[in-house]
C-alpha cells in the first residue's frame, strides 16, 4: 500500500454494502477532502472483514482501530477526531476494554485474536478491484512458482501433503482428487469452481469472490496446470451480483496482464476462465447437477458412476472444487505443505472459515485452525450468548448438517468429530441457538428448506422428505402421534440409504441429529403438547404462560389487574397456582424471560404485578369447590407440606377429595418455611395461603415423619388409596472434605432450618459460605442479619455461572456479602478445636462440562487462606431414600431421586405418586407447584378414571383489548426495595408498587394470547 | 468381461452391463419402475436398489455398472426394507383407484407393490399436483397417477426428439408436463402416444372412445363398418395373454362380427389403394423431374403416419411440399367407405359409421383434422386403439383365444401382402417398390421373396438402392436410373434423416414412420412394446405377407374394381378429391 500517514479501509463486502458502506465511503472521502487530508489519508474499499452484523465497518491503520455500525454522518467525526487529531472515537469503536474507556486494537479484539486467516488473508485488506494490490500481497507468486519451478506432479504432491480437504462439505482430500483427475484420460479436461454457495447463512465463498477474486483465479490456473486443463468455469449463483461483477472484472484484469490466456508467464500452460451463472437451485451445488446446469439443462444430479473424473462436464474429465478450497491453494504453494499441515488436527489440516450466526454476540465470518473447540468458537470468538441466554445447541453444516448440544461444547471442530456427533463440517454455516430455539421447529425449518430445494428426481428425496416434513408439521401443531419419532428416524435412515445424490442422502440429518440430542423436546411436543422454547404457535398461547411450569394464565391475570378486577385476577391465577402470594415474592419468574415485550423495550415485570395483585386481596377468596361427593370418601394422603404437597392437596380438594398432609416438621411449608428467609417471604403471608388450602378441607398433621412415625406400608394399612410423596431433598450434600464434621462447619439447609424453625442458630464472626446457589445466598444473608462480622460466599466458578437468582446475588452484595469467585475450599484449619481458617484453592475455567458451563480447574499454585470461624456448605441437596421408604422399594432415577411418569407423577408403585424436589432434585417453587397439580390430576385418574379437570379447560378472559392499537410505550419500573440501612432484622426487603405504577405496567402487556 | 457375485451366484457379464441387467441375466427378478431397457437408465425411482459390499449406501442397480469382483446382494433385509419403503412412498403420492383404472391388472406399479408384499402405506400424507389433461383428441394425461419415472420424458425428448413434456417445478411439486404446465394441445405434441406406450401406470393413456363405438353399434339407423390396420392382427392377441407376434387375423374378424359391426373391412384394402396413388405420384414426380426438367420436390416422403405429418408441419414446414399428398390408408378408407361403399348399399354418407382400429393414438387426431371430410361428413367417425379394441372384446364377453377364424367382408376387405407390411418400418417403401418396379419394368422386384432386406429391421435410418433396368417404353426415361430410397422410424431418426438430406444426401423416395419399429410399435398397441416385442410382431407381419396369394397392391382385385367402377385412375379427379390432402406449416410453440 501507499506511504500515506493513515489508511482508512472501508469494508464493502455484500453485508456492509447492504447496510450503506458505499455511502459511508463517499462521506468519508468528502470529509477527508474537506480537511485537506487527501495527501496523507488514503481511503480503500475492501472486501469483507468478517464482523458483518456490525456493518458497515471500517479500520483505520496504522492504529488498527475498528469502527462499527457507521453511518455516513459519522464520517465527519472520524475525520475530525481520529484522522485530524489522532483521537479514537470511542463510542464508535467495535470493542472497548472492560472498563469501557479505551478502544481495543484490531489484534486485541477477541473476535480477531484467535483467528488464523489464510483463505480470507486478503479480504478486508485489499481493494478487490486492483490487481496491483493483490500482487503486492504476493498474489500470483504461487502461480509463478508453479510455472517456473514445479512439475504438475509436484504441485499435486504439494497439495496432497498439505492435507487440504474439500471445503464444500464432503472433505475429500483435495490433493488426492487432483491426483486422480491428473491421471484421468482425455486431452480435454475442465477445471470447475463451485461458487453456488447455498447453505442458509454461509457466505464465505461470496466473501472471497467479492473481497479477493484473484486468489480464486490464481488457484484455478494452478489447478489447471496440475491436472492438464486449459479451460475453467466458475459456477456462481445469480444471487451474488457483486461477486459476479468483481470476479468478471478480475478475470479481465488477469487477462490483460497475461495471467489468463495463452502461454501464461511465457510458459506452455494456457488457461482461461469463464463465469456461468447458476439459477438459484441449492441442488446445483451437487457436482453432477452443477455440471448438468452448466451444460444448459435442468439442474439435476445424475448417478455416479461415471464419476466426473472420467465423465464430467460435457462428458469430459472435470475437476470441481469450491471457492474456499481453491483460495487456500496459493498460500500452500508459497509457504509449503508442511506450514499448512502444521495447523489443524491429525486428519483435518489447516483452517476453516465459519459463518457464525444466531444467538451469539459476534456474528460474521471467522477463519480458525481446524480442531478448535466448539465452545471456544462460540464463547471466545463469538463472544458468548446474547442477552444472557443459555447456549442450547450449535447447528453446523446447514441443511445437510446437524446440531451439537451443550454437553458437547468441547468437541474439536474437525471433520471426523463432527460426523461422530451427527453433524458435518459442511460449508461452514454455524448457527448458535439459545433456549428460545425449538429443536423440533428448527429441524422442520431445515427439512422444509431441502424439501423446497429437492430437484424431485428421486423418490426418497421427493416424497420421503415431504413425508418427514408432514410429520414434523403435525408435531409442531400439536397433532403428533405416538410413534412419530420412530417414523421420522426410520424414514430418515431409509432416505439417507436410498437417495440419488448428496442432497437427499443428507437431507434427514438435521432431523435425525435433533432427535438424537433433543428427543425429549419431540416427546414433549407429542405427549404434552408443549413447546418449551415457546416457538410453535399452535402449542403456545402466550410465551409467558408457556414458560410458566404451572401454566398460569399470565396475560389473563395481568389484563384483569389492568382493569382493577383484582379478585378475578387472583382467582384466575389460583386456577393453576394456589400459592400466588408466595410466588409473588419468591418465584424466579421464567415468564418474564420469555416476555415478548422485551423485543420492544423491556419484559413485563410480571412478578411485581402479581405482588401488587395479592396485596389487593381483602378477604381470602376460595376457589369454586364441588359439593361433597364420592371423592370425599376416598382416603388420599400427601406426605410433605412443601409447595408440591400443598399444591397437590389444593388441587385434590378442588376435585372433591379431602386429603391429609403429613409433615415432618413442626410447621407446614417445607422449604418455604424452613429455608427461605422471612425477609424474602414473611411468615404471615405464607400461613395465610396455607390457611386457604386448609379451608378447602385439607388436613395438615405436623411432626409426622415418613420412615420415623409412619411408613408407606402403614399408610396402606390405614386405608389410604393413593399417596403423593413430596418430601423434598432435605439433606444437604457433603463437600467430601476432611474435617467437615469439625465444630463451626455446618450445612446451609440445616443452618437455615434451625434458624427458621427455632429462631436461633449459632453464627460465627467470619463466615464463609461455599456454593453458588440460592441456599448459599439465603444462608449468607441470614448470617449477616444474625450479626456475622463478615460473610464471604466462595464459589468455584464465576458470577456468570452462578445458579442463584441474579436479583438475590445483587441484593446480597448490596447488603455487604462479599464474593470470592473461582475459589474452592480444600482444607479446614482448626485452632484449639475450633475452625480458624479455610485453605482455598484458586480455580480457573477449563473445558465445558455437560451443562455447557466451563469446568472449574484447580490451580494448586494459587492456594490462599481465608480466616473463618464458620463455614456453611451449600453444595447441593439429596433425598435419603433408605431412611424414608423402609419396606417399600420405589424406583429411583439416575440422580437418585424418585422416578415417576412425567405425565402424571406416578411412581413405580401404582398407588404412589411423587413430585417436587424429591423427584427433580433441588428446584424452584413454581416447578414444585406444577408437579403437585400434575400428580393431583394423575391421582384422580387413578382413583376415579379419567374425568374433566375444570381448571385445565381453556378459558377466555373478557378483558378489553384493541389489537389495532399501537403498544403504549413505557419502561419497566424497578423493584421497590427498602434501603439496605433498614435491613437489619428480617423485615421484608421488597415492598409493593403504588397503584399508578402497577396499572401502567399491566397495560404494557402485548396480549400475545389474543386471538381473533 | 467383469465377473461378479450376485446373491452368491458368480456370473460374468459384458463390459458396461448394469447390475440390474446382470442380475436379470443371472435369473434374479429385480423390481424396477423407471428403468426401460435401451431407452432409459437414470436411477430415479430407486426401486431396483441393491446392496453392494463396500458401498456406503444402497445402489440403484440400473445405473451401477458391474465391476470385477463386486459382491452384490439383492435380497438382504436392508434391500427389502428399503425397496418397500420406496414403493410405499411412491404409492403415498399416487391415486390408487386401481379398480377403476385403465391399467388394472396391467400396471407395473401394482405388480411391484404386489411382489414386495406391501400391505399398508406407512407414510401416508398429502398428494402432489393433481391435473388431468384431456386437451388433445388422442391422449389423456393424469398427473395424479404419475410416479415421475420419466420414461415418457425420455421417449418424447430423445427417441422422438419432440420434447413436448419434461419435469416442471421442483421437489414434491415436481410434475411432468408441457412447458409452463400448460396443456398438451398448447404445445407441439405430435400425439404419437409413445409416452402412453411406456407409461408403467395409468398416468398417460389414449382418449378412450369405446363408448362412442358401442353407441354406434347399438344404433339401428347406422351401418357401422370397421376397418382394422395391418398392425392390429399381430398384436391384439397380447391383450388376451397370447405371446407377442401371434397372428390372429381370423379371430379378430370373428370377434368384430360378434361385437356387432355390420361389415368388417380392412385398412389393408386402402393401403393397397395408397400404393396405387403414391406409386403413381412418385413416378409422376420423377417424370417431371427427369423428362420435363421441372423443379418438382424430391424426394417424395411418405404420408401414412399422422404423427410424422404433425411433426413435419411444426418442425420442418419447409419439407411439406415433399410429402406425398396421399391421405393415409385410414383416411382413404373412410373417404371411399362413405362414398363408393355407401352408394353401393344405397345409403347416405352420414348413415355409414366408420370405426377404425389403429395401433396409433395420432390416428384419433388425424381423423379430426378439418381436411378429413371428403365424403361431406367426417370420413372416419371413431378411432380405437388396439388396447381399446381389446377392452371392447372383453366387455363383449368374447372368448378371443378360442374363436374360429373369419374372413373380411367384401368390397373393402381384400388386400395384398404388400398392404400387410405397411405395419412395420420399411414396409410402405417395400410395398411401393413392388408396384413401382413392376409398373416400370413389367417385371417383379428383383429381391429375394420380394423383401428389400436393407430397409428391413430395427436400424434407425436405413437406405437401399434399386437399379432400374429393362424398362417398358412408357417409362424408358427411368432406364438405368438407380432409385435411392431411405427409411426412418421414430421421429428422432426422422430428424437425423432430414438433417442428412439437408446436408446434401439425395434420395428419390423416403419412408417415415413416427413410431420405433413402425405401426407395430405404435402408441396404441398393447403395453409394453420392447425391441423383442417389435421383432416378434414384425416377423408375424412378414409371415402374413408371405402367406397371401396376392403380394402386390396392383394385383388386388377389389382395388382394380374401385378404379374401374369409381375412381377411374390413380391421381384422377375423384382420387384427387377423395384420396389426397394438403398440409399446413405450423408454429413451433
Amino acid at each position: 500500500m501507499s506511504r500515506s500517514r493513515c489508511n482508512v479501509l472501508i469494508c464493502t463486502g455484500g453485508g456492509c454494502v447492504a447496510s450503506g458502506a458505499l455511502e459511508l465511503s463517499a462521506a468519508m472521502r468528502a470529509a477527508v477532502q474537506k480537511r485537506g487530508l487527501d495527501g496523507e489519508v488514503q481511503i480503500f474499499e475492501t472486501g469483507c472483514l468478517g464482523p458483518c452484523a456490525a456493518g458497515p465497518v471500517a479500520v483505520i491503520h496504522p492504529d488498527g482501530i475498528l469502527y462499527q455500525n457507521l453511518k455516513p454522518a459519522d464520517a465527519e467525526r472520524i475525520a475530525e477526531e481520529h484522522l485530524l487529531r489522532g483521537r479514537v472515537v470511542k463510542d464508535l469503536a467495535y470493542e472497548r476494554r472492560p472498563d469501557g474507556m479505551e478502544a481495543l486494537g484490531l489484534r486485541e479484539i477477541p473476535f480477531f485474536r484467535r483467528q488464523e486467516k489464510i483463505v480470507l488473508r486478503n479480504c478486508g485488506l485489499i481493494d478487490p478491484l486492483k490487481i496491483e494490490e493483490y500482487i503486492a500481497r504476493d498474489g500470483y507468486g504461487a502461480l509463478a512458482k508453479v510455472l517456473t519451478e514445479m512439475s504438475p506432479a509436484q504441485v499435486t504432491e504439494e497439495v496432497k501433503q498439505s492435507g487440504l480437504r474439500g471445503r464444500g462439505g464432503a472433505g475429500f482430500s483435495t490433493g488426492m482428487k487432483w491426483w486422480l483427475w491428473r491421471e484421468a484420460h482425455g486431452t480435454e479436461k475442465y477445471t470447475l469452481c463451485n461458487a453456488d454457495e447455498g447453505d442458509p447463512g454461509a457466505f464465505m465463498d461470496r466473501s472471497v469472490l467479492e473481497g479477493d477474486p484473484h486468489s480464486l483465479i490464481e488457484a484455478m490456473t494452478i489447478a489447471g496446470y496440475a491436472i492438464g486443463s486449459s479451460q475453467g468455469y466458475v459456477y456462481v449463483r445469480a444471487e451474488y451480483p457483486l461477486a459476479v461483477e468483481r470476479l468478471t472484472r478480475a478475470i479481465g484484469h488477469a487477462r490483460e496482464r497475461g495471467l489468463l490466456g495463452k502461454n501464461i508467464m511465457g510458459s506452455t500452460h494456457s488457461f482461461d476462465l469463464e463465469i456461468r451463472m447458476g439459477s438459484g437451485a441449492f441442488v446445483c451445488g451437487e457436482e453432477t447437477a452443477l455440471m448438468t446446469s452448466i451444460e444448459g439443462n435442468r439442474g439435476e444430479p445424475r448417478p455416479r458412476p461415471p464419476f466426473p473424473a472420467f465423465k464430467g462436464l460435457w462428458n469430459k474429465p472435470s475437476l470441481l472444487n469450491n471457492v474456499e478450497t481453491y483460495a487456500a491453494i496459493p498460500s500452500i504453494i508459497l509457504k509449503g505443505a508442511s506450514w499448512y499441515a502444521s495447523m489443524g488436527t491429525a486428519k483435518s489440516k489447516g483452517t476453516k472459515v465459519f459463518a457464525l450466526a444466531g444467538a451469539v454476540k459476534n456474528t460474521g465470518l471467522v477463519e480458525i485452525p481446524i480442531g478448535m473447540q466448539l465452545g471456544e468458537l462460540v464463547f471466545d470468538i463469538g463472544g458468548g450468548m446474547r442477552e444472557g441466554k443459555t447456549f442450547k445447541a450449535a447447528q453446523i453444516g446447514g441443511p445437510s448438517g446437524g446440531c451439537i448440544p451443550r454437553h458437547h461444547l468441547n468437541v474439536p471442530v474437525d471433520y471426523e468429530s463432527l460426523v461422530e456427533l451427527g453433524a458435518i463440517m459442511g460449508s461452514g454455516g454455524l448457527i448458535v441457538m439459545d433456549e428460545d430455539t425449538c429443536m423440533v421447529d428448527i429441524s422442520r425449518f431445515f427439512l422444509e428448506f431441502v424439501q423446497d430445494e429437492s430437484c424431485g428426481k428421486c423418490t426418497p428425496c421427493r416424497v420421503g422428505t415431504r413425508r418427514m416434513l408432514e410429520i414434523l408439521d403435525r408435531i409442531c401443531e400439536g397433532r403428533g402421534q405416538e410413534g412419530d419419532i420412530e417414523r421420522l428416524v426410520d424414514l430418515g435412515h431409509t432416505i439417507k440409504d436410498t437417495a440419488l445424490c448428496g442432497l437427499g442422502q443428507t437431507a434427514p440429518n438435521p432431523v435425525l441429529s435433533a432427535i438424537r440430542h433433543f428427543r425429549e423436546e419431540f416427546v414433549e411436543h407429542i405427549r404434552d403438547h408443549k413447546c418449551r422454547a415457546g416457538v410453535c404457535p399452535e402449542l403456545v398461547r402466550a410465551p409467558c404462560q408457556n414458560a410458566c411450569p404451572a401454566g398460569v394464565d399470565v396475560p389473563g391475570f395481568v389484563s384483569l389487574i389492568g382493569e382493577k378486577r383484582f379478585d378475578e385476577a387472583l382467582t384466575l391465577h389460583r386456577e393453576r397456582n394456589p400459592l400466588a402470594a408466595v410466588c409473588s415474592r419468591v418465584c424466579f419468574h421464567p415468564c418474564e424471560s420469555k416476555c415478548r415485550r422485551s423485543t420492544l423495550d423491556d419484559p413485563l415485570s410480571i412478578r411485581s404485578l402479581k405482588r401488587y395483585m395479592v396485596e389487593q386481596e381483602k378477604e381470602l377468596n376460595l376457589p369454586p369447590m364441588p359439593a361433597d361427593g364420592e371423592n370425599a370418601k376416598r382416603k388420599v394422603a400427601v406426605v410433605g407440606a412443601g409447595p408440591a404437597g400443598l399444591s397437590c392437596a389444593y388441587f385434590l380438594a378442588r376435585l372433591g377429595y379431602r386429603p391429609t398432609i403429613f409433615e415432618a416438621a413442626s410447621e407446614p411449608g417445607g422449604m418455604l418455611v424452613q429455608a427461605i428467609p422471612a425477609y424474602r417471604l414473611p411468615r404471615d403471608i405464607l400461613r395465610r395461603e396455607i390457611g386457604m388450602i386448609e379451608k378447602l378441607g385439607v388436613q395438615i398433621r405436623t411432626n409426622q415423619s415418613l420412615g420415623r412415625d409412619f411408613t408407606l406400608s402403614s399408610m396402606k394399612e390405614m386405608g389410604f388409596e393413593a399417596v403423593f410423596i413430596a418430601v423434598g431433598a432435605p439433606k444437604g450434600a457433603s463437600m467430601g472434605m476432611t474435617g467437615e464434621d469439625a465444630p463451626g462447619v455446618t450445612e446451609a439447609i440445616d443452618f437455615l432450618r434451625q434458624y427458621n424453625l427455632t429462631g436461633k442458630v449459632p453464627v460465627g464472626k467470619n463466615v464463609v459460605v461455599v456454593g453458588g446457589g440460592n441456599a448459599a445466598i439465603d444462608a449468607a444473608r441470614t448470617a449477616l442479619r444474625l450479626g456475622a462480622g463478615s460473610v464471604t460466599v466462595a464459589y468455584r466458578r464465576t458470577r456468570a455461572e452462578m445458579p442463584a437468582y441474579r436479583e438475590e446475588v445483587e441484593e446480597a452484595e448490596r447488603e455487604g456479602v462479599k464474593f470470592q469467585f473461582l475459589a474452592t475450599p480444600v482444607e479446614l484449619q482448626q485452632e484449639k478445636g475450633k475452625l480458624a481458617a479455610v485453605k482455598m484453592r484458586r480455580m480457573g475455567l477449563g473445558d465445558f462440562d455437560r451443562s455447557g458451563r466451563r469446568r472449574p480447574v484447580a490451580d494448586p499454585q494459587g492456594d490462599f487462606m481465608m480466616p473463618a470461624d464458620q463455614l456453611i456448605a451449600a453444595v447441593g441437596q439429596t433425598l435419603q431414600p433408605n431412611e424414608i421408604f423402609n419396606g417399600v422399594s420405589l424406583k429411583l432415577n439416575d440422580h437418585e431421586f424418585i422416578a415417576v411418569n412425567p405425565v402424571n407423577g406416578q411412581a413405580s408403585e401404582e398407588w404412589v405418586f411423587a413430585g417436587g424436589d424429591a423427584v427433580s432434585g433441588p428446584s424452584s417453587v413454581i416447578e414444585a407447584i406444577a408437579a403437585g397439580e400434575k400428580a393431583a390430576v394423575g391421582m384422580h385418574a387413578f382413583l376415579a378414571g379419567k374425568g374433566d379437570i375444570p381448571w385445565r379447560a381453556p378459558r377466555i378472559v373478557d378483558t378489553f383489548f384493541d389489537p389495532d392499537a399501537d403498544p403504549v410505550m413505557g419502561t419497566r419500573p424497578g423493584l421497590k426495595l427498602i434501603p439496605v440501612s433498614r435491613r437489619k432484622g428480617f423485615a421484608e426487603v421488597e415492598t409493593t408498587w403504588s397503584a399508578g405504577v402497577a396499572l401502567a405496567e399491566a397495560k404494557r402487556c402485548l396480549r400475545c394470547d389474543y386471538r381473533e | 468381461m467383469p465377473s461378479l457375485t450376485i446373491d452368491h451366484k458368480t456370473i460374468s457379464v459384458a463390459d458396461g452391463t448394469s447390475l440390474l441387467e446382470a442380475a436379470r441375466q443371472a435369473g434374479i427378478h429385480v423390481p424396477s419402475l423407471c428403468y426401460l431397457k435401451k431407452v432409459q437408465a437414470i436411477g430415479s425411482c430407486r426401486v431396483c436398489l441393491m446392496e453392494v459390499e463396500g458401498a456406503r449406501s444402497l445402489m440403484a442397480s440400473c445405473v451401477t455398472p458391474a465391476f470385477e469382483g463386486m459382491k452384490v446382494h439383492t435380497n438382504s433385509a436392508r434391500v427389502r426394507a428399503a425397496r418397500k419403503t420406496v414403493v410405499e412412498l411412491i404409492l403415498s403420492d399416487h391415486d390408487g383407484d386401481c379398480q377403476t383404472c385403465d391399467r388394472n391388472g396391467d400396471c407395473e406399479l401394482q405388480a411391484v407393490a404386489r411382489d414386495l408384499g406391501i400391505r399398508e402405506i406407512t407414510y401416508a400424507g398429502s398428494m402432489s399436483v393433481r391435473r388431468k389433461d384431456t386437451s388433445t383428441p388422442a391422449l389423456v394425461r393424469n398427473t395424479a397417477k404419475c410416479i415421475l419415472c420419466r420414461r415418457c420424458v425420455t421417449v418424447c425428448g430423445q427417441t422422438q426428439g419432440v420434447a413436448a413434456i419434461f419435469p416442471q417445478k421442483r421437489g414434491f411439486q415436481s410434475v411432468i408436463g408441457p412447458a409452463f404446465t400448460s396443456d398438451l394441445a398448447d404445445v407441439v405434441c405430435v400425439q404419437c402416444g409413445q409416452c402412453a406406450a411406456v407409461c408403467p401406470v395409468g398416468a398417460i393413456g389414449e382418449n378412450d372412445e369405446t363408448a362412442k363405438a358401442w353407441a354406434a353399434i347399438d344404433d339401428p339407423k347406422k351401418t357401422v363398418v370397421v376397418q382394422t390396420a395391418p398392425a392390429i392382427r399381430a398384436a391384439i392377441g397380447e391383450c388376451f395373454g397370447l405371446p407377442p407376434g401371434t397372428l390372429v387375423t381370423g379371430k379378430m374378424v370373428t370377434a368384430l362380427r360378434l361385437m356387432g359391426f355390420d361389415k368388417v373391412f380392412d385398412t389393408n384394402f386402402s393401403a393397397d389403394l395408397t400404393i396405387m396413388e403414391e406409386g403413381t405420384e412418385l413416378l409422376t414426380r420423377l417424370k417431371k423431374a427427369l423428362v420435363d426438367k421441372e423443379a418438382v420436390p424430391l424426394p417424395l416422403l411418405t404420408s401414412c403416419s399422422p404423427g410424422w405429418i404433425r411433426y413435419a408441419e411444426h418442425f420442418y414446414p419447409e419439407i411439406l411440399p415433399n410429402i406425398s399428398t396421399c391421405k393415409s390408408p385410414q383416411q382413404m378408407f373412410g373417404a371411399v367407405a362413405k362414398t363408393y361403399y355407401a352408394e353401393k348399399i344405397g345409403k347416405k354418407a352420414e348413415d355409414v359409421f366408420v370405426v377404425s382400429v389403429m395401433p396409433c393414438t395420432a390416428k384419433k387426431y388425424e381423423a379430426q383434422r378439418p381436411e378429413m371430410t371428403a365424403s361431406g361428413v367426417r370420413d372416419v367417425d371413431v378411432v380405437l386403439t388396439t388396447r381399446e379394441l381389446g377392452r371392447m372384446i372383453r366387455q363383449g364377453g368374447i372368448d378371443f383365444p378360442n374363436l374360429p377364424d373369419g374372413a373380411m367382408d367384401s368390397i373393402l376387405g381384400a388386400s395384398s401382402g404388400a398392404a400387410d407390411i405397411f405395419a412395420n418400418t420399411g414396409g410402405v417403401m417395400e410395398a411401393a417398390l413392388r408396384t413401382v418396379y413392376e409398373i416400370v419394368t413389367r417385371r417383379q422386384l428383383p429381391f429375394d421373396n420380394l423383401h428389400v432386406a436393407p430397409i428391413a429391421g430395427l436400424t434407425g435410418v436405413k437406405e437401399a438402392a434399386v437399379k432400374i433396368e429393362g424398362t417398358v417404353r412408357e417409362w424408358s426415361f427411368l432406364e438405368g436410373v438407380t432409385l435411392k430410397v431411405a427409411v426412418a422410424h421414430g421421429l428422432g431418426n426422422a430428424r437425423l434423416l432430414i438433417e442428412r438430406m439437408k446436408g446434401g444426401e439425395h434420395y428419390h423416395f423416403v419412408e417415415v414412420m413416427t413410431c420405433p419399429g413402425g405401426c407395430i410399435g405404435g402408441g396404441g398397441q398393447p403395453r409394453l412394446t420392447t425391441d423383442d416385442v417389435r421383432r416378434a410382431r414384425i416377423a408375424a407381419i412378414y409371415k402374413e405377407d408371405e402367406g397371401k396369394p396376392i403380394r402386390k397392391s396392383h394385383d388386388n382385385p377389389e382395388v382394380a374394381a374401385i378404379y374401374q367402377e369409381f375412381l377411374k385412375k390413380p391421381l384422377g379427379e375423384k382420387s384427387h378429391h377423395l384420396l389426397h390432402t394438403r398440409y399446413t406449416a405450423r408454429e413451433r410453440v
